[in-house]
């Protein structure tokens, strides 16, 4: 179990333990910090958008081209930035503990 | 007592009734009067179920039965929506090609849906007054045309409405090898002699020539054979078109047709007792039609893949070397 902070949607910041080898977006959809994530980590809804903190996101593995793909099909109906990420292609490990960033707004 | 005698002895314990998938082309699924603009139904062939369709433009369809999204079987309760089929679970819409063009309720289309279809459908076209659908296990594009065939095709110059349709319990490779064992047409068929054959191969094409001109055959992959009779004076055309619906069941089905012999009184009467003969309905003839014996075979032999042939057997095992062509190894989805 891995601790990161995440700003949920009502801007409260909460610290919250997430399963090594699990995707942030379960612990999001699952511990209360009302993300949907619907498709389940295939990339195919966008629900579990989330901005990264700067200095944590060189640090994350490179996007797939399914990850930009559903980022840009969002990029209509909601903010995307440099520093977004779907939370269901972040797999945690004991290397990112102390990861922080902000649940995106509903598409 | 030789090991290779007892080899021979015990082989038909391991052999199998049809030991071969579904052969890759074009294949008849139902007469175009059959399916009208607007209808969807369920076709069991290439041993599955389908959903079979015509768009409101008069285009044919036919896809696999479930849902991508979640798996409803779109043959139940299923519905043509303009050029689309629709699926009744959550009025999801598919093209033709298997494209997903519409889903009712999404904010944004998944991805995926744009990359490329998602639902597996095959290609359907109108021809010879028929639906045909190419089959190919791993979705392989169509690699040959449908031939152009005049007795089917030309407004005029030909005539007959008849057919006919059977099933057999044996797969389309051993149906069409009886048009190369000419042995068998003698001894089981009653034919008074053992005719002469010629068969040439060229990609997926076979000519046959029985009997010096006497039957003439052009055959396009496992799903064609255009047969021409040649008697009397007179020529007869059988165009036949089997399915293979299971791995071990096949529809046979045949249109015949003939010159348009309006003007010769004569020689209309003698293409209709050719056509009789084809089909095995000619009254005193000393020879069997296929119906009456070949399916006493078919229905319970077993495939020798080493066949023990004699001289006279024809050429066998060059036709199943061409025949082979057509069996692809099917992938399986690395995802269920």
């Amino acid at each position: 179990m891995t601790s990161i902070r995440a700003v949920w949607r009502d801007g409260t910041e909460h610290e919250m333990g997430v399963p090594d080898g699990a995707s942030v977006m379960e612990t999001l959809r699952d511990d209360g910090a009302d993300v949907e994530g619907t498709c389940g980590g295939e990339c195919a809804c966008g629900t579990c958008h989330v901005y990264v903190d700067a200095e944590w996101l060189d640090r994350l593995p490179l996007q797939s081209g399914e990850e930009l793909d559903m980022l840009d099909a969002v990029s209509g109906l909601v903010e995307v930035r440099p520093s977004s990420r779907l939370s269901c292609q972040i797999r945690m490990h004991p290397a990112l503990a102390g990861l922080r960033l902000e649940v995106a707004p509903e598409a | 007592m030789s090991a290779i005698n007892l080899d021979q002895r015990l082989s038909s314990r391991t052999l199998e009734r049809h030991p071969f998938p579904i052969p890759t082309g074009w294949f008849f699924v139902d007469y175009s009067e059959n399916l009208k603009p607007g209808e969807v139904r369920n076709v069991e062939l290439f041993d599955q179920e389908w959903v079979l369709y015509r768009n409101e433009s008069g285009v044919p369809g036919m896809t696999d039965p479930y849902c991508p999204h979640l798996g409803a079987h779109i043959g139940h309760g299923g519905t043509v929506c303009g050029d689309h089929l629709r699926c009744p679970f959550h009025h999801w819409e598919y093209d033709e090609q298997g494209y997903c063009k519409k889903i009712p309720y999404a904010k944004v289309m998944p991805p995926i849906v744009k990359k490329g279809p998602i639902l597996l459908t095959l290609p359907t076209l109108d021809k010879y007054g028929m639906i045909w659908a190419w089959y190919h296990p791993n979705c392989v594009a169509p690699t040959w045309e449908l031939p152009y065939i005049p007795e089917m095709e030309d407004a005029s110059g030909w005539v007959g409405s008849r057919r006919g349709t059977w099933s057999a319990n044996t797969f389309l490779q051993e149906i069409a090898e009886n048009g190369v064992d000419v042995a068998h047409l003698k001894f089981l068929h009653g034919a008074p002699i053992i005719p002469p054959v010629d068969a040439a191969y060229e990609g997926h094409r076979m000519k046959l020539d029985i009997g010096h001109g006497y039957i003439l055959g052009d055959i396009h992959g496992p799903g064609l054979q255009v047969m021409h009779f040649h008697q009397n004076g007179i020529t007869a055309t059988m165009i036949s078109y089997t399915q293979p619906v299971t791995a071990g069941r096949s529809q046979m089905n045949m249109s015949f047709r003939h010159p348009d012999y309006s003007d010769d009184a004569a020689k209309f009467k003698e293409a209709e007792r050719v056509v009789d003969h084809m089909i095995g309905a000619a009254a005193g003839e000393s020879s069997a039609g296929f119906e009456a014996v070949d399916f006493m075979v078919w229905n319970h032999k077993k495939y020798r893949p080493k066949p023990l042939l004699c001289d006279g057997d024809g050429p066998i095992l060059k036709f199943r070397k061409w025949f082979s062509q057509f069996y692809v190894e099917p992938q399986t989805a690395a995802q269920a």
